[in-house]
């Protein structure tokens, strides 16, 4: 077992929907993989693509964003804003040597406890296939200090 | 906070055993206390207690701390609690950070070490993050001394009857044209045996009197901007078409021409295009229905007192109110075309339609019949719509079953030999409607538990009902000359409510309380509260406990206050760094940021009275200039580099 690669997966709740669910999925007992570490934001459309990056730097093998349903955010269109920001960091992660589906964005509500445990299940499952992040870091740090700049 | 000023106070709680049975609390505590900054971490049996929080307390005074982390069950709980303690104690409570390491840690993980590995890691990303946490204001907004209460069933009049009561303006809206909900519809309220009217009618009636409530029907929220004591709402209202000038003489009903079916009778009989729901209903005048009206005009002719104009447009009304109140009710399932042999024969009814069946005012005049026969064998099938059916909640409907038994007793009062199956899956009679129960077994009434639902057979004139018995596990065939469907609650609009208010829905579509147990008449949102089966189905005593319960909430929120406080995690410009383009502007869905001049400088400025706390803005902001209070980059930032085990 502790020979076995195990995933680093840093998760980002917004407050609403996603940590309500990743916390009924706890009060119904449910058994989520112990790899996520949640971060909890008011909303997915907080997600600065700065914080995803510095994850990556930091060794994170995976990062999923999560917010409410399109439609259903607390804040009207924090989610649609969340999903415009995701969608063009993945095309920066490609460029910089990191498998694009180490980012992923999910819909999770506050009811869907069941989702959240699958899907934090199939993305731990998914980064093992995939194995550790092994992009240039160096390179991806030098970006980041130019970015944070 | 530079490094060496830094001094937090870690405090990590068992939860009983709920947490320290799977975390090794010991070791989490032991690990913080040797991350640079903490001066102190201790691990307590329940950090919640009052020795808990004093423990926090005299640390702060005694150690000087100047952050508190505290990792215990999630902040929906008792986050309030902790900051409560932390203001208390001197420290601002806004250095205060909580970490879940029960319903995200110890009640989902099974692993000793690997849990305990998670909660290590949490709290130190945690105490990364209150390194950088600020000290911060409360943001002090004016309220406005009203309510608005949405629906006006027995929720929203019992809310509204408590806050009126207490002096607040209150606002009572209904989208129907006339007060009472649901409830109106119904016979029987087991098990006192009162009619739904007369049940709501002393309610409406001391509350239409009282100078400080306005009733608008035909009404609906289209849309709502604002917070916590101040929220600005918009309402259609349908036009009436019929002014207060009308005396119920019912010229009008006899001059239309239009026919549609009852939904009063439970379409078991026809009314006009213009009608009076029911005898009682308030306002006291008749209703057009939109829907079936062609406009003929033949009712203005017929008004003596001319009282009908058909001109009349919809109108908009901008209220302004403090808190909302929102007791929307339910939809009774309707069965599908064939479910059961529902719509098939009209000796498949539903329980709405039996209610109507047995009302000395209903179109039999209270006789039992059906067709012009008395129906001999009934059967009832409970849970349709609620655990059986095409499309159902899942939920409990929790007024059927005391409502077949009492029902049921009703038929054999007047034909004493009818035979009565009632085929159920579970019954549900509890508290002293278990009395019911045994009337019914006492009086032959048969009970057939079924786990597969049982099917419905219309042959012509005839009904066959299989179902497999559970209990003696044997098919059992009934031929039936009525069929009852007892249907249960279904959400009522609550998709289009939930839009607007900003809510979130169960898994069974009802809307989702703040916490189903602690909070169950409040919903996420500060300000916003919840009465009544809008929350998920309930009877109807239940019904007013839960419109009392929201209403008092209310009332704790607005009664003698002139403002409040609101928490400040809101958005808030470095002006310094804005260079003015604006992109903030944009993103903001509330419209809480403008424009605003620094000598010759543009700059961006955020009212903290109408920002949300989204924090898109700060995302989007080119040079960081925009920042989210609590949720600062360099705040997020530090939990983001402590993930990976950098102590910083």
């Amino acid at each position: 077992m502790s020979s076995e690669y195990e995933p680093k997966v840093l998760m980002f709740t917004c407050n609403w929907c996603s940590y309500a669910a990743a916390d009924l999925a706890g009060t119904s007992r449910m058994k989520t993989p112990h790899n996520i570490r949640i971060v909890r934001v008011m909303c997915s459309g907080r997600v600065d693509p700065q914080f995803i990056m510095e994850a990556f730097a930091q060794g994170a093998d995976g990062v999923i964003v999560s917010g409410c349903h399109p439609g259903d955010c607390h804040y009207m269109e924090g989610n649609y804003k969340a999903l415009r920001r995701m969608l063009l960091l993945r095309k920066l992660l490609e460029q910089l040597g990191i498998e694009p589906e180490r980012l992923r964005l999910e819909w999770i509500s506050a009811s869907e406890a069941r989702k959240f445990v699958e899907i934090t299940t199939d993305t731990v499952e998914k980064l093992r296939k995939l194995g550790p992040l092994k992009p240039r870091l160096d390179y991806v740090r030098k970006i980041m200090e130019e970015v944070v700049k | 906070m530079r490094d060496k000023d830094v001094r937090i106070g870690v405090y990590i709680c068992h939860c009983g055993t709920n947490i320290a049975g799977i975390v090794d609390v010991e070791e989490v505590a032991r690990y913080a206390s040797s991350i640079p900054g903490v001066v102190v971490a201790r691990h307590y049996t329940f950090m919640c207690s009052e020795t808990g929080q004093n423990m926090i307390k005299d640390d702060i005074k005694n150690l000087k701390l100047n952050g508190v982390v505290v990792a215990a069950c999630s902040p929906a709980l008792h986050e309030v609690t902790f900051k409560n303690a932390v203001k208390e104690a001197g420290l601002n409570p806004y250095l205060f950070e909580m970490v879940n390491i029960r319903e995200h840690c110890s009640w989902t993980h099974t692993d000793r070490r690997l849990a305990t590995e998670k909660a290590k890691d949490l709290v130190r990303m945690a105490i990364a993050k209150v390194k950088e946490l600020e000290p911060l204001e409360e943001v002090k907004a004016e309220v406005v001394n009203s309510v608005l209460v949405v629906g006006s069933g027995v929720a929203g009049l019992s809310a509204a009857l408590t806050l009126a009561r207490a002096g607040l303006t209150v606002y009572i809206i209904d989208k129907r044209p006339v007060l009472g909900g649901f409830v109106t519809r119904l016979v029987n309220i087991a098990p006192i045996g009162i009619r739904g009217r007369e049940f709501v009618k002393p309610m409406i009636d001391e509350l239409v009197e009282m100078p400080n409530v306005k009733v608008l029907t035909n009404a609906e929220v289209i849309s709502v901007e604002g917070g916590v004591g101040n929220f600005k709402v918009r309402i259609r209202q349908r036009p009436t078409y019929i002014s207060d000038l009308c005396t119920l003489c019912g010229y009008c009903e006899k001059a239309c021409p239009i026919e549609v079916p009852n939904e009063y009778e439970g379409k078991l009989t026809m009314r006009k295009a213009i009608y009076l729901p029911f005898k009682e209903a308030y306002p006291p005048k008749y209703v057009i229905d939109e829907n079936a009206c062609t406009k003929c005009g033949k009712c203005i002719d017929a008004c003596p007192v001319k009282a009908i104009d058909l001109s009349v447009k919809e109108r908009y009304i901008d209220l302004n109110v403090g808190a909302i109140i929102i007791a929307v009710g339910h939809e009774p399932y309707e069965p599908d075309k064939g479910e059961f042999g529902y719509g098939l024969t009209r000796r498949v009814i539903t329980s709405l339609q039996l209610e109507r069946l047995l009302d000395e005012e209903g179109p039999t005049g209270g006789r039992f019949i059906i067709d012009g026969k008395v129906p001999k064998t009934i059967v009832f099938i409970s849970c349709v719509g609620s655990l059986i059916g095409n499309k159902t909640t899942n939920a409990c409907s929790r007024r059927c079953c005391s409502t077949i038994t009492y029902d049921t007793l009703k038929i054999l009062s007047k034909n004493p030999d009818s035979h009565i199956y009632i085929l159920y899956r579970d019954i549900r009679t509890y508290g002293f409607e278990e009395e019911l129960y045994w009337k019914a077994l006492e009086n032959g009434v048969v009970f057939v538990k079924f786990e597969e639902p049982p099917k419905v057979e219309v042959m012509g004139d005839k009904i066959m009902v299989y179902v497999r018995e559970a209990t003696i596990n044997k098919n059992i065939v009934i031929p039936a000359d009525l069929v009852v469907l007892f249907v249960g609650m279904t959400p009522s609009n609550a998709g289009e409510i939930v839009r607007i208010f900003k809510l979130s829905r169960t898994a069974d579509g009802f809307i989702r309380e703040a916490h189903l147990k602690l909070r169950p008449a409040e919903t996420p949102t500060e300000g916003i509260f919840l009465a009544g089966a809008a929350a998920g189905p309930k009877g109807v005593m239940e019904s007013v406990i839960h419109g009392a319960a929201a209403a008092s909430k209310a009332l704790a929120l607005l009664l003698n206050k002139k403002y409040i406080l609101r928490e400040p995690l809101v958005a808030k410009v470095d002006e310094e760094l804005c260079s003015g383009c604006l992109i903030c502007v944009g993103m903001c869905p509330f419209n809480a940021i403008s424009v605003k001049y620094v000598g010759e400088r543009r700059v961006a400025t955020v009212n903290p009275l109408l920002c949300m706390g989204c924090g898109t803005c700060a995302a989007a902001c080119p040079s960081g200039a925009m920042e989210h209070n609590g949720f600062k980059d360099k705040q997020i930032l530090a939990q983001v580099r402590a993930f990976a085990g950098v102590v910083v």
